[in-house]
């Protein structure tokens, strides 16, 4: 019992013990604050969806069906989450902005890969939404297909066209850039 | 191609997030946690409230007694037989994707947007939507339930998770007369940040800074100004200058302008459009079934050749009620009571379609008026904040105004409403009770719907040989440049009728040992003896306005002598004292830079004597916030 597991902590935490409750977000916090910025780029942003994130989580326990694994769910709140920041973002100030006044900035290690992982990151940006979604949650969470339809509701054969159309949309954007 | 872009993709420089960050957000969503909690989400029986002791258990390796591992085993299944019960109908859309309206330009299988909304409700939050019903449910499963009494512990007031939005801004500065003797800003009749502040306090907590706009707590409240005598001169000012309460060095010099009222009779025709946020975070009791009470009364007040229509925004945004006379009341009313919150927030045309009927129905003599009403999201189809303050203010130039209305916390966008609704020349009030709703769209309805005055600025021009410092207490956000005051083009607040406005300096007679600004060493003191020095003149007061549909401003001035002085704080009206008070409430709720150590208790017995009248009741209620400020935690401390 050192170390519950999420579905004992979430049981828990629905039945009203903070503890389980606080338990849960703050060994997710990381997680969800990783995936977070491999999406928005920006320290604070990143921060701030997390924020979101968790208080969302805080708001659906109660309605969190449990027909999906923990983690699935937290993702799939996650995801929307930032496509959320992400359109409200996009109306202030052009797409894909914060990737590039990122780079614009004094780079914390400039070498040379570095600013081409940077490059990837925001030319995944200009990814339509679910596309970046699918291409984040396979490429750089490392779910399967089959986890990342469930975490954004849809078929596995969606995801997979997702992918498809993503690879074909970066490899334009990527030699756009270079 | 997949396995070199993972590569690529993992090799980000992922910084690690601040530590106050993290403690912010496990914060927050435990706020929100317990929120729901005491609202009785994650409870199911009266007989499990013992098990909320495991979470103290729990840190110290978990000992369980018999007894709890069996009520947790049969607590499962009840939570289980329950959600079985309850929650199928509405997962039953929760199931779908959610973000019809993204972009998906490859989905195969992307939803077609349905059109009957109770089916399906495309929205940016689903538990927002599906909050309302599923909370009512569970609301009424835990009345039923056979809580044991003294079981359930004492709920704490909900944390404030912050996250609503204001425009930070910090307390005007001391000014030295010699320097910079002239002071300008617009008047502000607004009283959204007393509402807000009131909520916070009831709810426990100090409210943030930024939401306390002292100016705004001041003109809360009816004072007893002088009333002007006729429409052409359309205010009168009220003037004194008495010892400063919390600094016996320093006095106060408070200005009252005091509009014109209008009668009944008197009252151009009003044709009103309601643009209603009816988004599924409308649906909390405080919001939209609020509104509709506060609508309502509104209707009661108004003439029978008013008009009034309501377009909604949200999932569908839409024109409910075309332009209807007031005569036709049952027809107004039918129409509010149809609207239900439900879906997201994404509107449509909303604000076009508004302004579209107002203009429709524009009646060149009488008001219009477009009021919105929303707790905070103005997706109203215009994105843009600015370019919605240009939509605003271009139809305020073809007539149309106007007023924002603001209900709930949490998600309340008060910077943005405060800008809309000074570019729109209307008011912004905030509004949490149905006692608010009624002062706000019953007593004030005149003065609300009807301005007197237009770009109504006040400049005050100080003495420098009878005053060396001042400072203007609160309208920090009104602040206009000197050269502003002459410029008609300059946009400014406006006065409806029968409002009063109060604004209050804090002034340090030349050779006050409260100067707090030095004396320049190379400055010169020669032009002491000016003329307007040995006149007794303090300072000269000039207001300028422009009356309804003017475009050339007037002029009201008046001089600030000695004759306005009162030697004691109790020789200065009850209207004065009470001001002073809530001047003092206001700056003390923003750290009480200037108070010199004044405390709550002394606000509190100085407001305490000077409560006349009070025939609402205001007043005294303000002396409860008092009592609740001195109490209330800062927010995040324990």
């Amino acid at each position: 019992m050192e170390n519950p597991s999420d579905q004992n902590l979430v049981d828990r935490a629905r039945k009203g013990d903070a503890s389980a409750f606080e338990c849960l977000a703050s060994r997710h916090y990381t997680t969800v604050y990783r995936a977070a910025y491999r999406w928005c780029g920006v320290r604070e942003d990143a921060e701030d969806i997390t924020q979101d994130v968790f208080v969302k989580v805080a708001q659906k326990l109660g309605s969190f069906a449990g027909r999906a694994s923990f983690r699935t769910w937290l993702y799939r709140i996650t995801v929307n989450t930032a496509m959320d920041f992400g359109r409200r973002r996009s109306t202030r100030t052009a797409l894909s902005s914060a990737w590039k006044a990122e780079m614009e900035g004094p780079a914390e290690n400039p070498g040379e890969e570095a600013e081409a992982v940077r490059q990837l990151y925001a030319a995944m940006d200009g990814l339509p939404p679910r596309q970046k979604a699918a291409a984040l949650l396979v490429w750089a969470e490392g779910f399967t297909h089959k986890e990342a339809a469930s975490v954004l509701e849809c078929a596995e054969a969606t995801v997979s066209a997702h992918l498809f159309q993503a690879r074909k949309n970066l490899q334009h954007l990527l030699s756009e850039v270079s | 191609m997949d396995r070199d872009l993972q590569d690529r993709l993992n090799k980000l420089h992922i910084p690690d997030p601040q530590a106050s960050a993290r403690n912010e957000a496990l914060r927050a969503a435990l706020a929100e946690y317990q929120r729901r909690q005491q609202a009785g989400e994650f409870r199911t029986k009266g007989f499990f409230g013992r098990l909320r002791l495991m979470g103290k258990l729990f840190q110290g390796g978990f000992p369980m007694n018999r007894t709890a591992v069996v009520t947790a085993g049969l607590s499962v299944v009840l939570v289980a037989f329950v959600s079985a019960l309850v929650i199928p109908q509405f997962t039953s859309y929760r199931a779908r994707p959610i973000r019809t309206e993204a972009p998906e330009p490859s989905a195969p299988e992307s939803v077609p947007v349905v059109a009957d909304l109770n089916e399906s409700r495309p929205a940016a939050d689903p538990a927002m939507k599906t909050g309302a019903p599923r909370d009512a449910k569970m609301e009424m499963r835990v009345a039923t339930g056979a809580v044991a009494p003294g079981e359930r512990p004492v709920p704490l007031p909900p944390e404030y998770v912050g996250r609503d939005r204001f425009e930070s801004f910090d307390p005007n500065p001391v000014r030295r007369t010699q320097e910079d003797p002239v002071s300008t800003f617009s008047v502000d009749v607004d009283t959204a940040s007393y509402a807000f502040v009131r909520r916070a306090l009831n709810a426990g907590h100090l409210p943030p800074k930024h939401a306390v706009r002292v100016e705004e707590l001041i003109n809360y409240f009816d004072y007893d100004y002088a009333i002007p005598g006729d429409r052409s001169v359309p205010f009168r000012p009220t003037v004194s200058v008495f010892p400063t309460p919390w600094n016996p060095q320093t006095r106060l010099l408070h200005i009252g302008i005091q509009g014109f009222d209008l009668v009944p009779d008197e009252r151009p025709r009003a044709n009103l459009v309601f643009l209603v946020d009816v988004s599924g975070s409308m649906g909390m009791p405080d919001k939209l079934p609020l509104l509709k009470n506060a609508f309502r009364m509104l209707v009661d007040r108004m003439q029978a050749e008013d008009t009034v229509a309501l377009v909604v925004y949200a999932g569908s945004a839409g024109t409910v009620l075309e332009p209807t006379p007031v005569r036709d009341k049952g027809r107004i009313l039918a129409a509010l009571d149809r609207l239900e919150a439900g879906g997201s927030t994404a509107g449509g045309e909303g604000i076009r379609s508004a302004y579209a009927l107002a203009e429709s129905s524009f009646d060149p003599k009488g008001v219009n008026r477009v009021i919105l009403a929303t707790d905070g999201d103005f997706n109203v189809g215009i994105q843009d904040p600015e370019t919605l303050q240009h939509f605003v203010e271009r139809e305020r130039e073809k007539g149309i105004y106007l007023s924002v209305l603001g209900f709930g916390q949490g998600n309340y966008n008060d910077a943005l409403m405060q800008k809309l609704a000074q570019n729109g020349n209307g008011n912004a009030a905030y509004i949490d009770t149905l006692q608010e709703a009624r002062k706000v769209l019953v007593e004030e309805a005149a003065s609300t719907l009807f301005p007197i005055a237009n770009d109504v600025k006040i400049q005050v021009e100080f003495n420098p040989s009878r005053v060396a410092e001042y400072r203007l207490i609160g309208y920090e956000s009104r602040q206009l440049r000197r050269e502003d005051f002459n410029n008609d083009r300059v946009d400014a607040g406006e006065i409806g009728a029968g409002h009063s406005v109060t604004a209050l300096y804090e002034i340090t007679p030349v050779g006050s040992p409260a100067q707090r600004i030095d004396d320049l060493r190379y400055g010169s003191r020669a032009e002491e003896n000016s003329k307007a020095g040995a006149s007794g003149e303090i300072a000269f007061l000039r207001i300028r306005y422009k009356l309804p549909e003017a475009q050339e401003s007037r002029i009201v001035e008046r001089p600030i002598t000695t004759a306005d002085v009162l030697p004691t704080v109790q020789g200065a009206s009850e209207d004065s004292r009470f001001a002073a008070a809530v001047a003092a409430f206001g700056q003390r709720l923003r750290g009480g830079t200037y108070l010199e150590g004044f405390t709550w208790d002394d606000i509190l017995s100085l407001a305490e004597t000077a409560r006349g009248k009070d025939r609402f009741g205001y007043r005294t209620e303000f002396l409860n916030l008092v009592r609740l400020a001195e109490t209330a935690r800062a927010m995040g401390e324990k």
